[in-house]
């Protein structure tokens, strides 16, 4: 199993970093450029609500970002010092964020849906919450 | 995120190439240009943003968009986006931004 962390204050400054973080541990192991841009938008767009809405981009808040890969199966966590959000409480179409607002929001929430196979929240102690993402890598070979 | 105006802009074609990375941190940044440019060049009937050099797309820049779409439309203003490569048309594809505006893909 191979593995990798980031840690990060909560400030949109650092995702670049973030991203540059998550191709360079993951290039290897995706050789599709659109499936490792897909995994690197879903990542970066949980670290953003966090960053954005969780800590209110205060980049003394600090964020930890790990990156495990067993076999062919990517497990992507992300610890919050905030609480937890809903993750499934959030329009499933993105047309629908249009009607009626001159600002759209949620589409994070739904391309990380798109995106990743499973997601799930955990709440810990001290109201903390660890995110989980899981995505399923091909096969090399393509098998 | 640059955002330089292109030589073949005509008095209502606005061609505008996009360079760098469109995310939570640059969308704002490119919303404003849009608009600074839109005083410059007030016939402007369509802008066609060229993304041949524009690496990366998230959900920010994505809204971005299309709030500029839902901004531009009562003004007779189109949009268009250019030579977008697979991973941005991916995204904006997953979005159902390609239904609303014209793109093409390098």
């Amino acid at each position: 199993m191979s593995k990798a962390s980031l840690s990060f204050g909560a400030s949109t400054e650092n995702l670049p970093i973030i991203r540059h973080f998550v191709q360079t541990h993951l290039r290897a192991k995706v050789p599709s450029s659109v499936l490792l841009n897909q995994i690197t938008v879903a990542v970066e767009e949980l670290c953003a609500n966090s960053i954005l809405h969780g800590n209110a981009e205060n980049p003394q808040k600090e964020l930890r970002l790990e990156l495990h890969v067993q076999k062919h199966t990517l497990h992507i966590y992300l610890y919050d010092p905030a609480p937890p959000y809903d993750l499934h409480a959030y329009p499933s179409e993105p047309t629908l964020l249009r009607a009626g607002t001159n600002r759209p929001g949620g589409f994070g929430i739904y391309l990380i849906r798109r995106l990743i196979d499973r997601i799930d929240v955990r709440k810990c102690k001290g109201g903390s919450s660890v995110y989980h993402m899981v995505k399923q890598l091909p096969h090399e070979g393509g098998s | 995120m640059q955002v330089e105006v292109l030589s073949g802009t005509t008095d209502t074609n606005l061609q505008v190439a996009l360079t760098g990375e469109l995310d939570a941190l640059t969308a704002p940044k490119l919303y404003e240009n849009l608009n600074r440019l839109l005083q410059e060049h007030p016939n402007t009937r369509k802008i066609i943003l060229n993304c041949r050099g524009l690496t990366y797309l998230s959900s920010a820049g994505a809204g971005i968009l299309l709030m500029s779409i839902d901004n531009l439309a009562p003004k007779g203003i189109s949009l268009e986006l250019k030579d977008v490569t697979p991973e941005v048309y991916n995204i904006l594809d997953l979005l159902g931004l390609t239904k609303l505006m014209p793109v093409n893909h390098v």
